[in-house]
Order: structure tokens, then C-alpha cells, then sequence
């Protein structure tokens, strides 16, 4: 991937090791990374790091997954895509992150990092 | 009493948000218990105070109502307290099976990198290249079993996400096949299939699907004898699918046949083959079946083994 098209992901996940694991895999994809540690930071990054996609974890501390989606949903940053990462598999939180605006739900424990890379590919803008 | 009141109220409404019918909710059963009694002691007033002159007296058949009252109010306190435990341990398993996933999920990625980095054969010595694939191995096992507790509580609560698209059974099983391939091999276990057709579509979620033969491919190799075989067939049949899976291992005891589909169910011979898993997943496979449309059912002789059956309809 060329510097010209490097696309910036960000990626709101307050565990460091699977922050980690996805900063690694998406560098090593060419992408251009930010993280975030809590929900307040989340928001306030997919402002000031003009992101070209979002992953978001729903259990976050200082503003869960929830908050942070429908804040980005009623800001500037709204046709960001969002991707939900998460081990909340319920159907009322699957329903809830759709309906808040969330692209995709992302289950952790059934996802490789190859699978999020294809789903990254297939919801980011061109 | 009010504060009693609102507390069984409140019972209710829980056993609501679990997806529990009114009828199967102890606390309503108490109240209407109650309501019971109080007409069959105004009725029994009336009868025994009709009858008196035949010896019944009124005091004797009051004394049997609140004696009848005072067991059944004992029986179904105690079967409130079930269906409370119930609840909680539902709660519990959902709640440590959450805190157990982050970190086996970073576990697995955190392999996942090492791997994609460079192929660990080349890059480490051979033991340790081994210990790395042990490590994944048994991190897959963990978040299999911590996975299947979470769906079993999601399906208990009735919040379990269900797709629902067509796709080819057929291959499936032709998928599933092949993934078992390596574990029957450590067993030497020979994977015998008959998929009479090439195309058998079927209406579902495919990804739950797979945790069905997961279970039942898996198990058919985990109770096997050493070198022993197993057959899969895939037939049609009445408008339906049928699959099954044989195998000639430890068998079930009859006795045990009714609690096979039951959570946490271990047969009684089990350990003389030793297995790992917690006993949910012919729970979860009757499950996820139920919610297709399909039924599973099963034929079974201790020593002689065991043939699970599915169906499910063709779309």
C-alpha cells in the first residue's frame, strides 16, 4: 500500500494486548494506526486523528461502546464507519450497536485477525 | 406482606426477562396458590356447613385446608428457591464466561501475530516451536468450552443471535469432515462418509450449524475405541434432511437415555474413555436445531455405541 492511500484506523480497546496484537496486524497490512484506552478518549481521538474507520469495544471504561457510537453518530465525525469488537454477543446489544449506527458486530473470541482485516477492507470507504 | 407482594412482583418480571412463561414462574404459582385456597375454604365452609349433620364438622375440614395450604406453600417456597439458583447460576457462568474471553481472545491473537510474522518452525528452535503450537492448541480448547457456557446462558436468557440464511448443508458436513480428519487420526479413528447428494439447502445459521457437528462429529471420535470408525450419512428423506453419525465406542446406559440432552450431562461409563468438555453440547446442539426447525434424537447401547440423528426441513 503506497503513502498516497494509507488509510488511518482507529481503534478503541482499553486491553492492552489485544490493542497491541491489532496495532501489529494492521501495520503489518499498511495501515496507519491510533489507539485509544477509554470511551472519553475514543470520542475525542475520532475527532482530532480524522480516522478513515473506527473498531470499537463496548465495554470501555470512563463511556462504554454505546456512548462513544452515538456521540461519533451526532458529531462531524458521523460517516466515519464503525465496527463493533466485542464479546457482548447478545442480541440486544447486537441490535442496539446497529441500530446506533455500528457497520458491523465483530465477536472477539469467533474473529482471527485475518477476519477483521477482510471486514476492515470491505467497510472502508474507497 | 405489601413489601412480600412486590417482592413476588418483582420475581415475576425476571422470569419474564428470561423468557420464562407465567405458568413456569413459582412466585405466580404461590400467589394463585393462594388465591386457591382462600375459595376452596370459603367452599368448604359452605359444604361442611351443609353437610355437618353427616359428621364432617367445620373446624375438622379448616384444619385440612390450612394443612393442605401450609404443604403446598412449602413446596412451591422450595421450588421458587430452585428457579432463584437457576437464575443466578445462569448469571454467573454469563458473567465469568465475559471476563474469560478478552483474555483468551488476546491469547489468540497475540499467536495469531507471531505466526504471521514468520512461521515459527523456521524461526525457533523445534521444542519450543512445539510448545507454541501446545499453547494455541489448548488456548482453542479454553475458548471453545468458555464460548459454548456463553451461548448456553444467552440461549437460557433468550438473547442468542440467530442468522437466518440458506446455505448448502451438504458441504458443511463435507467441511466438517475434513476438519475432524487430524483428530480422528490421533485416535486412528477412520472417518467413514455417505453424503447422497451434492446440494442440500437448508435455512439457518450456518456458524451455529457448525458448533452442531462440531459436537456431534467430535464426539462420535472422543467415545470411540482406538482404530476404531465412524460413519456420517446425509440423506434426504420425506422432504427433509437427515444426518447421523455412528460410531462404535462406550454407548449411553439406558437409564441415562432421558438426560442426554440435558446441560451438564456426562454419561456414567465416561471414564473409562477420558474427555474433556463440561457436557453442553448435545444441550446446545438441541438447541440450535430446535431453532432451525430441525429435531435431533439419538439410538444408543452401553458397549455397543451410538447413532445421533438430525432433521432438518428443505427449503
Amino acid at each position: 500500500m503506497s503513502e498516497v492511500t494509507k488509510k488511518k484506523i482507529l481503534i478503541i480497546e482499553d486491553d492492552r494486548a489485544l490493542q497491541s496484537a491489532l496495532v501489529e496486524i494492521l501495520t503489518q497490512e499498511g495501515y496507519e494506526t491510533a489507539s485509544a484506552f477509554d470511551g472519553e478518549e475514543g470520542v475525542q481521538k475520532s475527532r482530532t486523528e480524522k480516522p478513515d474507520l473506527i473498531l470499537l469495544d463496548l465495554i470501555l471504561p470512563k463511556k462504554d461502546g454505546f456512548e462513544v457510537l452515538s456521540e461519533i453518530k451526532n458529531s462531524p465525525s458521523k460517516n466515519i464507519p464503525v465496527l463493533i469488537l466485542t464479546n457482548l454477543e447478545e442480541i440486544d446489544n447486537v441490535q442496539k450497536a446497529l441500530d446506533l449506527g455500528a457497520k458491523t458486530f465483530m465477536v472477539k473470541s469467533d474473529f482471527s485477525l485475518r477476519d477483521i482485516i477482510e471486514k476492515i477492507k470491505e467497510n472502508l470507504p474507497k | 406482606m405489601l413489601a412480600k407482594f412486590l417482592d413476588d412482583f418483582r420475581f415475576i418480571t425476571t422470569c419474564k426477562k428470561y423468557g420464562l412463561g407465567l405458568w413456569q414462574c413459582p412466585n405466580f404459582l404461590f400467589l394463585m396458590m393462594g388465591l386457591i385456597t382462600i375459595v376452596a375454604m370459603v367452599g368448604t365452609f359452605f359444604v361442611s356447613s351443609r353437610f355437618a349433620s353427616e359428621g364432617t364438622t367445620v373446624m375438622s375440614v379448616t384444619l385440612e385446608v390450612v394443612f393442605i395450604m401450609i404443604i403446598g406453600s412449602s413446596i412451591i417456597r422450595g421450588v421458587e428457591k430452585v428457579a432463584e439458583a437457576n437464575i443466578m447460576k445462569t448469571e454467573f457462568i454469563s458473567i465469568i464466561s465475559h471476563q474469560m474471553c478478552s483474555p483468551l481472545s488476546a491469547i489468540k491473537w497475540n499467536m495469531e501475530v507471531i505466526e504471521t510474522e514468520s512461521d515459527p518452525k523456521e524461526c525457533l528452535p523445534e521444542k519450543q516451536a512445539v510448545f507454541l503450537q501446545n499453547i494455541k492448541k489448548s488456548n482453542e480448547q479454553m475458548l471453545k468450552m468458555v464460548t459454548d457456557l456463553l451461548e448456553v446462558a444467552r440461549i437460557d436468557q433468550g438473547k442468542a443471535v440467530f442468522e437466518e440464511k440458506i446455505f448448502n448443508l451438504a458441504d458443511l458436513v463435507k467441511e466438517s469432515v475434513s476438519d475432524f480428519q487430524g483428530m480422528a487420526a490421533e485416535k486412528k479413528v477412520k472417518i467413514e462418509s455417505q453424503i447422497e447428494m451434492d446440494q442440500a439447502s437448508v435455512c439457518g445459521d450456518e456458524k451455529k450449524m457448525r458448533v452442531v457437528f462440531d459436537n456431534l462429529i467430535g464426539n462420535a471420535i472422543k467415545y470411540s475405541k482406538e482404530e476404531g470408525k465412524i460413519e456420517i450419512k446425509l440423506r434426504r428423506d420425506d422432504g427433509k434432511i437427515i444426518f447421523s453419525v455412528q460410531d462404535w465406542g462406550v454407548g449411553i446406559p439406558r437409564f441415562q437415555h432421558s438426560k442426554v440432552f440435558e446441560k451438564f450431562f456426562r454419561t456414567k461409563n465416561e471414564s473409562r474413555y477420558r474427555t474433556d468438555g463440561v457436557g453442553i453440547g448435545l444441550y446446545l446442539a438441541k438447541a440450535i436445531l430446535r431453532h432451525c426447525g430441525g429435531k435431533v434424537w439419538f439410538e444408543s447401547e452401553a458397549g455397543e455405541g451410538s447413532i445421533f440423528y438430525f432433521s432438518l426441513p428443505t427449503v
